[in-house]
């Protein structure tokens, strides 16, 4: 069969959802996010400059105003699709889900574990064996030593790198490094996966087993992916959002809000 | 506040970082992990051959081998721990952009290769005291809450320094050229009793540094009894005045850090 024995793992999947039940169908509530930044004026660096903009009353930053006002809500098993040009502030209202960045004002709630993947492979040493790196990026990702030996076998299957764990990360190919990374973000056990751009890894082989296995997750799995691909969000998507300046400027269905978004070069 | 949880979660990561820093140090090199036993020794017998032999210090010390190993084996677990320390936070930047886990790990896992190091470096400590014919006594377990007043006192100055460094990276040149000068004014290569010689004041100075307090302390319960101390020259409630400084460092370290650690993501 071509569909691999993955079957039983959504099965868990499914067990789980049913589980939590009905009392409460909101993963992650977001309301009123603002978030700003200081950026140093191109001025601002060295002491003598610093003196300087201090006597004359001139400040060496000026505030960038990145998120301004979102709220969104994400039910439970849904996969919400985020989307906007660069510089909207996608990345930051994730990293301020993944509790990296603190908003100024607004809340986030969440229930359940969030598992953020920002970046692929985070941590990752050229200099450790494919076995030592997952354990030290499941570290990372809050997992203990007992659920990643739970994982790890699964991790590797999906990765097919079962040969080469006991090798150094530097002799991977930049591929096979990727499709590590990548199979410890799906494979990771979490309520909720907060993936950043990280689908176009693999060959045509492994992008293939990689739509299927997002396809399977459908419903079972609460997910939230930051994407510039129209294709992934039409595919993937129960629901998107786009981000513009800071703000929701749309939301809804996959194919209203691709619309969107393809209006904003037009 | 998320810094005092010391949960599994966060014992596990320090576990896994700790580890990886230990076995990358020595990646590469032939003899590995023996550089953590070599470099001190060999450190010791520079010392040993300029101090001892050729300016002919601690003539009147019992064992003065041992104890000028003590206090390099000491001074380089501080400065090492030091250096690391406040390092850390800007090595890590890469981890603290794109994950979120308490940042006071950074910090502890990278001192404690320097506490990893120490520890086999005081088993060659005991070593030479033995060969060098000091009895051993019940005394040495002092060494123990030594370490610990140590490395505290490391840990307090990488925490604070460490968090301030993430702005402003001079810091960790400064903290450089720092600890070289501070070399001179702790009793690592000069007995102790030369500088009691010339000025008692002057030793009492050199006494409220928490370094050179464990350093002596350590030398007192290690070896001779014979060595000036810090409670032994001012009296014992001066000498807890160390631990004072140690302990008050420590809590105003981890408040201010605490206080920056928030914005280490987006400054880092």
């Amino acid at each position: 069969m071509k569909k691999w024995s993955d079957d039983e793992y959504i099965e868990d999947l499914k067990e789980d959802v049913l589980e939590r039940g009905e009392d409460d169908k909101v993963a992650i509530a977001v309301e009123n996010l603002y978030k700003s930044f200081k950026l140093p004026t191109e001025k601002a660096f060295g002491l003598k400059q610093a003196i300087f903009n201090r006597l004359k009353g001139i400040k060496g930053y000026r505030r960038q105003e990145v998120l301004k006002g979102i709220s969104f809500e994400v039910k439970k098993g849904e996969f919400l699709g985020i989307v906007g040009r660069n510089g909207s502030g996608k990345s930051t209202l994730l990293k301020i889900l993944s509790e990296i960045y603190i908003p100024d004002k607004g809340t986030v709630r969440v229930n359940g574990t969030l598992v953020p993947f920002i970046e692929l492979g985070v941590g990752f040493n050229p200099e450790l064996t494919g076995r030592e790196n997952v354990y030290l990026n499941g570290a990372l990702l809050g997992f203990s030593n007992k659920e990643m030996d739970e994982m790890y076998d699964e991790i590797v299957r999906f990765a097919e790198l079962d040969q080469f764990m006991d090798q150094k990360l530097k002799n991977y190919s930049s591929g096979m490094q990727v499709r590590l990374a990548f199979s410890i973000a799906i494979r990771a056990k979490g309520d909720i996966l907060v993936l950043d751009e990280v689908l176009a890894v693999g060959d045509a082989a492994f992008q293939e087993k990689c739509n299927d296995y997002f396809k399977s997750l459908h419903g079972n799995q609460t997910v939230i992916l930051v994407t510039h691909s129209m294709d992934n969000v039409e595919k993937f998507c129960d629901r998107a959002i786009l981000i513009e300046d800071g703000k929701i400027a749309c939301e809804g269905k996959p194919g209203k809000v691709t619309k969107a978004y393809q209006k904003l070069w037009s | 506040m998320r810094f005092f949880i010391f949960s599994k979660k966060n014992r596990i990561l320090l576990g896994e970082l700790t580890k990886t820093d230990f076995k990358l140090r020595y990646q590469g090199s032939v003899l590995g992990y023996m550089w953590a036993v070599i470099k001190p020794l060999l450190m010791f017998a520079i010392l040993y051959v300029v101090f001892a032999k050729i300016l002919r210090f601690g003539n009147e010390i019992p064992h003065y081998p041992v104890y000028l190993l003590t206090g390099t084996v000491l001074w380089n677990f501080f400065v090492e721990c030091t250096q690391q320390g406040i390092h850390s936070i800007e090595q890590r930047g890469d981890l603290i952009r794109k994950i979120s886990f308490p940042k006071y790990i950074v910090v502890v896992s990278a001192t404690s290769t320097a506490v990893i190091n120490v520890a086999i470096n005081i088993c060659v400590v005991v070593v030479f005291a033995l060969i060098n014919g000091v009895m051993p006594s019940l005394s040495w377990l002092m060494i123990v809450p030594l370490l610990l007043e140590l490395y505290l006192f490391a840990l307090g100055i990488s925490l604070l320094l460490g968090a301030i460094n993430v702005k402003y990276r001079d810091i960790s040149s400064i903290w450089e050229v720092l600890t070289q000068a501070l070399f001179y004014a702790v009793p690592v290569i000069y007995p102790l009793s030369m500088v009691m010689n010339s000025s008692v004041v002057a030793a009492k100075i050199i006494m409220i540094n928490p370094v050179a307090q464990v350093i002596q302390d350590a030398r007192y319960n290690l070896i001779t009894t014979e060595t000036a101390t810090g409670w032994g020259i001012s009296g014992v409630w001066w000498g807890l005045l160390t631990l004072a400084i140690v302990l008050i460092l420590l809590i105003i370290s981890i408040i201010f850090f605490q206080k920056r650690a928030e914005h280490f993501a987006e400054e880092v």
